[in-house]
């Protein structure tokens, strides 16, 4: 007999791999995805072998096998940085279907690293393209009709979405700088954020509008500072069934919506530059949890761009249509704001983006709601909000996936 | 004519195997639902619209129109050395949207490249049997 999931499980720990940002010694994959299941198992309280379900993109076979566990559940949806928030719905649907109590959502990507490694491992789409003679599929349509066009990183295609938007709806790159200065805000009560300082990076520390459009254009009209970061990130959130929630010393975080929705896979099928599926994954989000945008305290949202995380703004229903940006006007979003706190941890643009954001958004949550989002220093005011809710939404692809999570704490 | 230095596919030889012969002849081709008579682009063997298998090619008339647009100022590969350039989705006037390098504008004054513009077809030789097509816009 089907039944809603609404609250069916809970978050209860949430962690991150010993390091994060540029790792000065080049980490795999696998060893920050196996730090912040060591990590995330030492803060719930339980050994690896607890865990009855394993959630990672590409790859949950191999951290399963690497690890010794011995799951019932395997998921491996790999749709881009909402991954992570698509496969708490799932763990959702699954603990409610009473198919396991405890499962594991966990990744580990070395954005940065990577670069340095010895080549012959798998190659990203600027280096496939070179192959593209060789044994690409005939049939992909971003390998035949997008990518032979000097495109390839993200930056490269979402910069087409910015452009649509200032001519329907007459944004100006100011407004979405506003964007980037406010998350910035954040980064500087978070000492983990790349951006914290001037001493953590030459462009950390406060900047201004003027210093977004002086930034070097990336590919306008987005600039560098409206781009997020490539760096090194582990992370891990462990979810317990409403049945054994108990047992955990850890503050649970009830997931009451989940959600998830595509329009598509190329940016070739894009149906409208000016949307995403957030607004499907939203509002069934929404409706399970039986709330609405009104009711949200905290908002999480992908800001792989600037632009990314105005459109969700408007797809969430925290904006009207075409005013995304007017969420941060004035640094409304940001520490003190007047507004809904917007990406406390300093974003995918301040904080850290290792390729697939959407673990950060459900970390950063957990700390949320738990109230253990404290990462302030001696002497600096730390990021920690009264929220008791919050809309998470991970976006993947290019404008492509979305995942939307509502959360609350009790 | 100048050598084409810069990354072209493999012409899908399956279904997209129309398209890439009619850019051999300078025409546009393009895959056409004889259910629902709606054009797509990607080529499919099925249409994405009404999810029927009746797909028809048919020539199409080579213009369009500008739908959004960016400059890449840093480039991938061999289009490195041509920065800045202009990037495009185009509107076929027969439906459905293609993507390409945008000619006819000037890369150094976004703000004056006109979205909805009309653009046409043209064809580059990129190999001994592959030409690759990009849009010039033709008025203003």
């Amino acid at each position: 007999m089907p039944s809603n999931p609404s609250r069916a499980a809970a978050i209860v720990a949430a962690a991150e791999s010993n390091e994060i940002g540029y790792l000065e010694t080049p980490k795999t994959d696998m060893m920050l995805a196996i730090e912040a299941l060591q990590n995330v198992c030492r803060e719930a309280g339980i050994g690896v072998h607890d865990i009855e379900a394993v959630f990672a993109t590409t790859n949950a076979n191999e951290i399963a096998e690497y690890t010794g566990m011995d799951p019932r559940w395997i998921d491996t949806t790999s749709i881009g940085g909402c991954s992570y928030e698509v496969h708490v719905a799932h763990a959702l649907a699954g603990i409610n279907a009473g198919m396991f109590d405890i499962a594991v959502v966990l990744n580990g990507q070395a954005g940065y690293s990577r670069r340095n490694f010895p080549r012959g491992g798998t190659s990203g789409p600027t280096r496939s393209m070179e192959r593209v003679r060789g044994n690409a599929d005939p049939q992909s349509p971003d390998t035949m009709y997008l990518m032979p066009y000097g495109v390839g990183g993200a930056p490269t295609l979402y910069s087409h979405a910015m452009t649509r938007h200032m001519y329907e709806f007459g944004s100006t790159k100011e407004d979405f700088a506003q964007v980037a200065v406010t998350t910035r805000d954040w980064a500087m009560l978070n000492p983990r954020a790349v951006m914290y300082s001037k001493e953590t990076h030459p462009n950390g520390g406060e900047i201004t509008v003027q210093d977004v459009l002086d930034s070097p254009l990336i590919a306008w009209p987005l600039n560098l500072l409206d781009c997020c970061l490539v760096t090194d990130h582990g992370g891990a959130v462990i979810l317990a069934s409403e049945r054994v929630v108990h047992r955990f010393r850890g503050k649970p975080v009830w997931i009451d919506g989940a959600g998830e929705a595509m329009q598509h896979t190329s940016m070739l099928e894009i149906p409208d530059f000016t949307t995403t599926s957030a607004k499907k994954s939203g509002a069934r989000a929404y409706a399970m949890a039986g709330m609405g945008p009104q009711d949200m305290e905290l908002a999480l949202m992908y800001d792989s761009f600037t632009v990314t995380a105005a459109i969700t703004a408007e797809m969430l229903g925290l904006t009207r249509r075409g005013e995304g940006t007017s969420l941060w006007d004035d640094g409304k979003a940001g520490p003190g704001g007047s507004g809904i706190p917007v990406n406390t941890n300093g974003g995918g643009l301040s904080f850290n983006h290792s390729g697939r954001y959407g673990m950060m958004l459900l970390i950063e949550a957990y700390r949320q709601l738990a109230g253990i989002a404290e990462d302030g220093v001696h002497g600096v005011k730390g990021k920690q909000t009264a929220a008791r809710s919050a809309v998470v939404n991970g976006a993947g692809g290019t404008l492509s996936a979305t995942g939307t999570l509502v959360l609350t704490a009790d | 004519m100048a050598e084409y230095d810069k990354p072209a596919p493999f012409p899908d030889p399956f279904v997209g195997k129309p398209y890439w012969d009619g850019g051999k002849e300078g025409k546009l081709m393009l895959p056409r639902c004889t259910s629902c008579s709606k054009t797509h682009f990607y080529p499919r063997s099925m249409c994405p619209h009404c999810g029927r298998d009746t797909i028809e090619w048919f020539e199409a008339s080579g213009y369009g129109f500008l739908h959004t647009f960016a400059v890449q100022h840093r480039g991938v590969g061999a289009w490195t050395k041509e920065v800045p350039y202009v990037t495009a989705f185009i509107d076929l006037m027969e439906g459905d949207r293609v993507f390409t390098v945008l000619r006819g504008v000037d890369p150094l004054k976004p703000e004056e490249i006109r979205i909805g513009a009309k653009c046409r077809i043209e064809w580059d030789q990129a190999g001994e049997d592959t030409f690759m097509p990009y849009w010039r816009v033709v008025e203003e």
